[in-house]
C-alpha cells in the first residue's frame, strides 16, 4: 500500500507540473461531496463511514464534505469537488451546467428488510387537520418544504399536486424551511398547513419519536407493495453518484468498483441507512417531471434557434410560410380587385354621367342622383336642383291624359316597387317652361333587405315625334276630310292610296283604287306624269268616267313629292268634280248667244256669224245676202190672244222659217217680232227671190194657237254682199233694215231689196 | 389453459366485479384487459388518468374472459395474443390487429430432461404442452426448427396447471411451459433447453378491435393507444415507480417484475409501424400461424382476409 501511495504521489507531482493539470490528479484527497438533505451533523456522522471505506478501497484519502445546494454549487463552480452524490433533481441541475462523466451507480435505501432504489414524495399535514384530506384541500394552503431543488421534498409532489389540479407556484404559499426536519416542525407547530418531505424521512425520524406518525395524516398514500415507505407521489430513481470529468478514470474506476462491492451489512451501509449502489438507474422520468414543472433546469423555454426552429418546425412553418403567401397573395389580389373595382365604378359612373340618355335615381319617390343628359333635358345646370325633388315637380299639373300628374307617379312607382317594369310617355315643364315628351322607364333595382327599392329612371326625348304624330294625324285628317279627291301614287304613277272623297266622286271602292291608274285625260294618259315630273306639276281639266260608267268633268292637279334628296318619290294628285260647273258654264254660253223662245241666234249671234260669213265670201268671191224679216200685225195678235199666244205664234213661225231655209243659212231673232237671215253662196238672184218667196209663203199660212187660227204677214228687206264699196256689218243690216221699211210701205207681205224699187 | 390465465389466476378477486361493470355511454370503446406484463401499459394509463373517457377497459382474469365477451359482442376489443386472436377471428369475430404489445423473448421454455441435450434429441420422446395456448405455438414452430416431423414426437397435450404432477410423475421427457412453470421445473430437475428468444419476433401480443368498431370509432381505438403508448413509456423508463406498482396490481415482488419485464420486448411506437406493416411482421406470422394451427386441427380454417393488421391507428407521435 505504501509502495503505491509513493507512486501516485510521484505521478500526481509530475502532472502538477504540467499547465493545466487537474486538481484531483495532484491532490492528495479525493473530496465526495454530499448533499445536505438533514442537518450537517445528521449527514457527517451517517456518512463518513462510508468515505472511510472509499478511503480504505482506493488508498486515497476520502474527504467528505456535506454541502446545501448552494455550497455545492459553488464547489463545483471551482472543482473543489470530485464525486457528489446528490438528488436527481440536483443532479440535472448539475450536469446542465456542466459537464459530468454520466451517473456511477444509483443508491439503494434500505428500510428494514427492504430495500428499494426508488424515492418518492410525501404530502402530509397534521393529523388534527380535518379539512384537508385529498390533494385537491390543498389548494390555497400553506406548505413547507425543504427547497425547490429537492426532488422529493418538493417536486414530486408539485407534479401530482399539478395532475390533481393544483398549481402549487400558483395556489399555495410555499415556506422554504432548507431542511426535511424543520419541515416536519413548521406542520406540527401549525406554521405550515401542508409538508413536502422525501419519503424515508418520516420513518428515519419515527425512529426517535415514536407518536410521530400518530400525529400526522400522509394524503393522497400510495400502496405499493415491496415499496418500504408512505408514499404519496410516484416513484423516481434514488440519489446518482456522479464523478466529475477532471476525476482521473482510474480513480473513477475504483471508486465505481467500491461503491458497488458495499454489501448491506458493511457498517458504512448500516450507518448511512443504505444497502448499497446499483447500476445507474434511468434518469429520464426525473427529466420529464422537470419539463413538465419548468424547473430549473428546464425553467427556461429553451431558445430555440432558427435553423433548430426550422429543422425542427420545418412542415409547420412551410405551411405558415405558405398560408401567409396566399394570404398576401389573396390581399394583393383583393387589393388589386378593389382598385379595379374602384376605377370600374369610375368609369361606369363617368359613362353614366356622359350617357346622352338621361338616367337619374329613385328613391321614396325623390331624386337621389341623376346624370348630365337628365339636367340638360330639364334645363338645370346643378344636380342640385333635382335632387330630394320628385317627379311631378317637374311636370305640368296634368298629364295629357288628362290624369293628375302626381297621383299618376304614385300609381306608377306603386306597381315598380311591386316589381315591375313600367314604361310610360310622360310631359315634363322644362325650367324655362316649355313643355318636352319623354318616354320614360322605371325599373326597380332591389337591394337585399331592402323594403325601399332604388328606381332606376331612364328617358327618352320623345318632344320632336309627338309634335310629328300632330303633324301628321292634321295631315291624316285633311287627306281623310277633304271635299277634293286626292291620290298618291308611286313613280309608276300607280295609286297607293286614295281619300275618301276619290271613292266618292271615282265610285270605285279604295281596294279597287289602290294598285291601278287614276283618271287620266283621254289623249296625254300617262304623259302627265312626265310633265308634271318636268314641272314640278300638272293640271288639267278633262272628261272621265265614274265606275258606273256615267262621264264627268273633273280638274286635277298632279304633284311630284319629294324625298330628303329632293327626287321625286311620289305624284300626290287632287281632282275635283266640275260636271256641274261645265253645264252652267255651257247654259250661260247659251243664254248669251240664243233667243230663249225660239232657240235662234240673238243678235250677239248673227252680228258674229254675219262677220264670218262675210269675211268667208270675200276670199270665195261668193255671195251672200242678209234678210231683214218682220212680222206684220202681230200687236193685234199679241194683244187679243195674250203673250203666251203670241210667243207660240212667234214660235211656229220661226220654225217654219228655218225649215224653208238652207243648212249653211243663219236665222236670228232680233227681237220681238224681228228676224234676220244670212244667206250664202248665192249663185244667182233667183234662187234668193224662190227663197224669199217661200219664206212669206210659210209666215201667211195660218197658225193655230190658244185654240184659233190666227193669220199673220211679213215684210222682208235684203241687201246683197260684197257691193261696190267695203261694209261692215252694221252697214248691211241697216240696208236689209231699210229695204223692209220699204216693203211694209208699198203694202207688207211682200219682199223689197236695197237700192231697188221693185218688191 | 391459457398462460395469462394461469398468472392471472392469483389476482385479487375484486377486479373481476370492476371489470363487468364497464358501461356502453356514447359508445366508447369496451377493451377487454387482463393482467399480463405486455398490457401493464393500459393499467397503468388507466392509473395515472391518461385513459380518456372514449376508452373503458373490461378487466378479466384471463385471455378466455377476453375471447368469450369479444365472440359475443360484448367488448369491442382486446388484448391478446396472436394465436388467441386468430382463433377468435376464424370463430365468425372479425378482427383487426392495431397495436403489438410485447413480443416474447424467453417467456415461453421448454424445459427437458437432463439427458436430452439437444433438439434432435426429442426425437421419440414424450411432449407434454397444452396445445390451445401459446405454448402449443412454441412446441409447433420448436419442432419445425429443428426440422422435427410431428409423428417422430409423442405431443401430450396436458393443461397447465397439470403439468407439475406429471413431470413428477416422469410421463413426459420435455414440457412446453411459460413462468412460473417453468422455474418449478427448474427447481424439479428440468433444464431449459430452449426458449421463445430463439424464435425471434414470433411468439406476438397484440391490440385487437373488432372490424366493425374500427370501421366506426376509428377516434376512440386512437385513443387506446395513445393511452398505451403513455403507459408503455412510464412501464419503461420509470421503472423506479412502474415495478412498484405493477407488482401491487399482481400481487406479486417487484423483483418478479422486473424479471417478468426481462423476458419480454415492448416494442415502442416505430418498432410498432414496422411489425403493423402491410406484409409486415405480424402480417407474416399470422399467415404461418393460422396455417400451423389449420394443419394441427385447432382452428378450422387458415386467415381470408388480405390484411390483419392495420397500422393506421397509432399515434404520429408519443406526447
Amino acid at each position: 500500500m505504501k509502495r503505491w501511495l509513493i507512486a501516485s504521489l510521484a505521478f500526481a507531482l509530475l502532472v502538477l507540473a504540467l499547465p493545466g493539470a487537474t486538481l484531483a490528479q495532484g491532490s492528495q484527497e479525493v473530496r465526495f461531496g454530499i448533499y445536505a438533505y438533514r442537518p450537517a451533523p445528521i449527514m457527517y456522522e451517517r456518512y463518513q463511514p462510508l468515505a472511510d471505506y472509499l478511503t480504505g478501497r482506493i488508498g486515497i484519502p476520502v474527504k467528505l464534505q456535506v454541502l446545501d445546494q448552494e455550497q455545492m454549487r459553488k464547489a463545483l463552480a471551482s472543482n473543489q469537488l470530485d464525486f457528489f452524490l446528490t438528488n436527481p433533481s440536483q443532479f440535472l441541475v448539475i450536469r446542465s451546467e456542466r459537464s459530468l462523466t454520466g451517473v456511477l451507480a444509483t443508491l439503494v435505501r434500505r428500510y428494514g428488510e427492504a430495500e428499494t432504489a426508488s424515492l418518492g414524495g410525501v404530502i402530509f399535514t397534521s393529523a388534527d387537520r380535518d379539512e384537508i384530506a385529498s390533494l385537491a384541500d390543498v389548494h390555497g394552503k400553506t406548505v413547507a418544504s425543504p427547497g425547490r431543488h429537492f426532488l422529493g421534498g418538493f417536486q414530486a409532489q408539485a407534479l401530482e399536486l399539478k395532475e390533481a389540479g393544483v398549481d402549487v407556484f400558483r395556489d399555495n404559499r410555499i415556506k422554504l424551511v432548507r431542511s426535511h426536519d424543520r419541515v416536519i416542525r413548521s406542520v406540527l407547530a401549525g406554521a405550515a398547513e401542508v409538508g413536502f418531505v422525501r419519503t424515508g424521512i418520516l420513518e428515519e425520524l419515527a425512529e426517535g419519536d415514536g407518536s410521530l406518525l400518530s400525529r400526522i395524516k400522509i394524503l393522497n398514500r400510495q400502496n405499493l407493495i415491496g415499496f418500504p415507505y408512505v408514499v404519496s407521489t410516484r416513484l423516481y430513481p434514488e440519489w446518482p453518484v456522479a464523478a466529475l470529468p477532471h476525476v482521473d478514470s482510474d480513480i473513477v474506476r475504483r471508486v465505481a468498483s467500491a461503491l458497488f462491492a458495499i454489501e448491506s451489512e458493511f457498517p458504512a451501509a448500516r450507518s448511512a441507512g443504505i444497502a448499497g449502489f446499483a447500476p445507474p438507474a434511468d434518469y429520464q422520468s426525473v427529466e420529464y417531471l422537470a419539463r413538465e414543472l419548468r424547473v430549473e433546469p428546464y425553467d427556461q423555454l429553451p431558445s430555440l434557434s432558427w435553423s433548430e426552429l426550422v429543422r425542427q418546425y420545418w412542415g409547420w412553418l412551410s405551411a405558415i410560410l405558405v398560408l401567409l403567401l396566399l394570404l398576401t397573395g389573396a390581399m394583393l389580389w383583393l387589393g388589386r380587385k378593389k382598385r379595379e373595382l374602384a376605377v370600374e365604378q369610375q368609369r361606369l359612373r363617368r359613362l353614366i354621367q356622359s350617357w346622352p340618355q338621361p338616367m337619374l335615381m329613385l328613391r321614396n319617390g325623390a331624386f337621389v342622383d341623376s346624370n348630365r343628359a337628365a339636367l340638360e333635358l330639364l334645363g338645370f345646370a346643378v344636380p342640385q336642383s333635382l335632387l330630394g325633388k320628385d317627379i311631378a315637380t317637374f311636370s305640368p299639373q296634368t298629364q295629357p291624359d288628362g290624369s293628375i300628374s302626381r297621383q299618376k307617379m304614385q300609381r306608377l312607382l306603386g306597381q315598380v316597387r311591386a316589381g315591375e317594369v313600367v314604361q310610360v310617355e310622360w310631359a315634363f315643364l322644362r325650367s324655362d317652361g316649355s313643355q318636352i315628351w319623354v318616354d320614360m322607364s322605371l325599373a326597380p333595382v332591389r337591394e337585399k333587405d331592402d323594403s325601399q327599392p332604388w328606381v332606376l329612371c331612364s328617358w327618352y326625348d320623345i318632344t320632336r315625334r309627338k309634335e310629328a304624330e300632330q303633324h301628321l294625324r292634321l295631315a291624316a285628317s285633311v287627306f281623310d276630310h277633304a271635299r277634293e279627291a286626292i291620290f298618291i301614287t308611286d313613280l309608276h304613277g300607280l295609286v297607293i292610296d286614295v281619300n275618301d272623297a276619290y271613292v266618292e266622286i271615282t265610285g270605285r271602292s279604295r281596294a279597287s283604287a289602290i294598285g291601278g291608274l287614276p283618271p287620266l285625260p283621254l289623249e296625254e294618259g300617262p304623259g302627265v306624269f312626265s310633265g308634271a315630273r318636268k314641272n314640278g306639276f300638272w293640271s288639267g281639266e278633262f272628261v272621265s268616267k265614274r265606275a258606273n260608267g256615267e262621264p264627268f268633268n273633273m280638274a286635277l292637279t298632279l304633284s311630284g313629292v319629294r324625298d330628303e334628296h329632293d327626287a321625286i318619290s311620289h305624284f300626290m294628285g287632287i281632282f275635283s268634280d266640275i260636271t256641274r260647273l261645265k253645264l252652267q258654264e255651257r247654259e250661260l254660253r247659251t243664254m248669251a248667244h240664243y233667243d230663249a223662245l225660239t232657240h235662234l241666234p240673238n243678235r250677239v249671234l248673227f252680228t258674229d256669224r254675219m262677220q264670218q260669213v262675210m269675211a268667208q265670201a270675200r276670199r270665195q268671191e261668193q255671195l251672200l245676202a242678209v234678210v231683214y224679216i218682220d212680222l206684220d200685225q202681230f200687236k193685234p195678235v199679241n194683244d187679243a190672244y195674250g203673250h203666251k199666244a203670241g210667243d207660240e205664234l212667234l214660235v211656229e213661225v220661226a220654225a217654219r222659217m228655218r225649215a224653208e231655209l238652207r243648212e249653211e243659212d243663219t236665222l236670228a231673232r232680233l227681237g220681238g217680232d224681228e228676224f234676220a237671215a244670212l244667206v250664202v253662196n248665192i249663185e244667182k238672184p233667183e234662187v234668193l227671190e224662190s227663197l224669199l218667196t217661200r219664206l212669206l209663203h210659210a209666215v201667211a199660212l195660218p197658225v193655230r194657237v190658244a185654240g184659233r187660227l190666227v193669220k199673220v204677214s211679213a215684210s222682208i228687206g235684203y241687201t246683197l254682199y260684197p257691193q261696190a264699196e267695203e261694209l261692215d256689218g252694221d252697214q248691211l243690216l241697216r240696208q236689209a233694215d231699210q229695204a223692209m221699211y220699204k216693203a211694209k210701205q208699198q203694202g207688207r207681205n211682200r219682199y223689197c231689196g236695197f237700192g231697188s224699187a221693185d218688191s | 389453459m391459457h398462460r395469462r390465465r394461469f398468472l392471472g389466476a392469483s389476482l385479487a378477486a375484486g377486479f373481476a366485479a370492476l371489470g363487468l361493470s364497464g358501461c356502453d355511454a356514447g359508445r366508447p370503446l369496451r377493451f377487454g384487459i387482463h393482467p399480463w406484463i405486455g398490457y401493464e401499459p393500459l393499467y397503468l394509463a388507466e392509473e395515472f388518468g391518461w385513459l380518456p373517457s372514449s376508452v373503458t377497459l373490461q378487466k378479466g382474469q384471463s385471455a378466455l374472459d377476453s375471447m368469450e365477451l369479444l365472440s359475443s359482442g360484448a367488448i369491442d376489443g382486446a388484448a391478446l395474443t396472436l394465436d388467441e386472436a386468430i382463433r377468435v377471428h376464424v370463430d365468425g369475430t372479425e378482427l383487426l390487429v392495431v397495436g403489438v404489445t410485447n413480443v416474447s423473448v424467453g417467456a415461453d421454455v421448454l424445459v427437458v430432461k437432463k439427458d436430452i441435450e439437444t433438439l434432435d434429441a426429442l426425437r421419440g420422446r414424450r411432449i407434454g404442452a397444452e396445445m390451445s395456448s401459446v405454448s402449443g405455438i412454441l412446441l409447433l414452430n420448436l419442432l419445425a426448427t429443428a426440422g422435427i416431423e410431428r409423428g417422430e414426437v409423442t405431443i401430450v397435450d396436458l393443461p397447465m396447471d397439470e403439468h407439475v404432477a406429471a413431470w413428477k410423475q416422469g410421463d413426459l421427457d420435455a414440457v412446453a411451459c411459460y413462468e412460473p412453470t417453468a422455474s418449478a421445473m427448474v427447481g424439479l430437475g428440468g433444464v431449459r433447453l430452449f426458449d421463445s428468444s430463439q424464435l425471434p419476433e414470433t411468439i406476438f401480443d397484440v391490440l385487437v378491435v373488432t372490424r366493425k368498431f374500427a370501421a366506426l370509432g376509428q377516434g376512440s381505438v386512437r385513443d387506446l393507444l395513445e393511452a398505451h403508448f403513455a403507459g408503455l413509456r412510464h412501464l419503461v423508463r420509470n421503472q423506479a415507480d412502474s415495478i412498484y406498482r405493477v407488482a401491487t396490481r399482481q400481487g406479486t415482488s417487484p423483483a418478479a417484475v422486473r424479471s417478468a419485464l426481462a423476458s419480454v420486448m415492448l416494442p415502442d411506437l416505430a418498432s410498432n409501424q414496422r411489425y403493423l406493416a402491410e406484409n409486415g411482421r405480424i402480417e407474416r406470422v399470422a399467415r404461418d400461424l393460422s396455417r400451423m394451427l389449420e394443419r394441427e386441427g385447432l382452428i378450422p380454417r387458415a386467415l381470408e382476409v388480405d390484411r390483419f393488421c392495420d397500422s393506421e391507428f397509432l399515434p404520429r407521435s408519443v406526447a
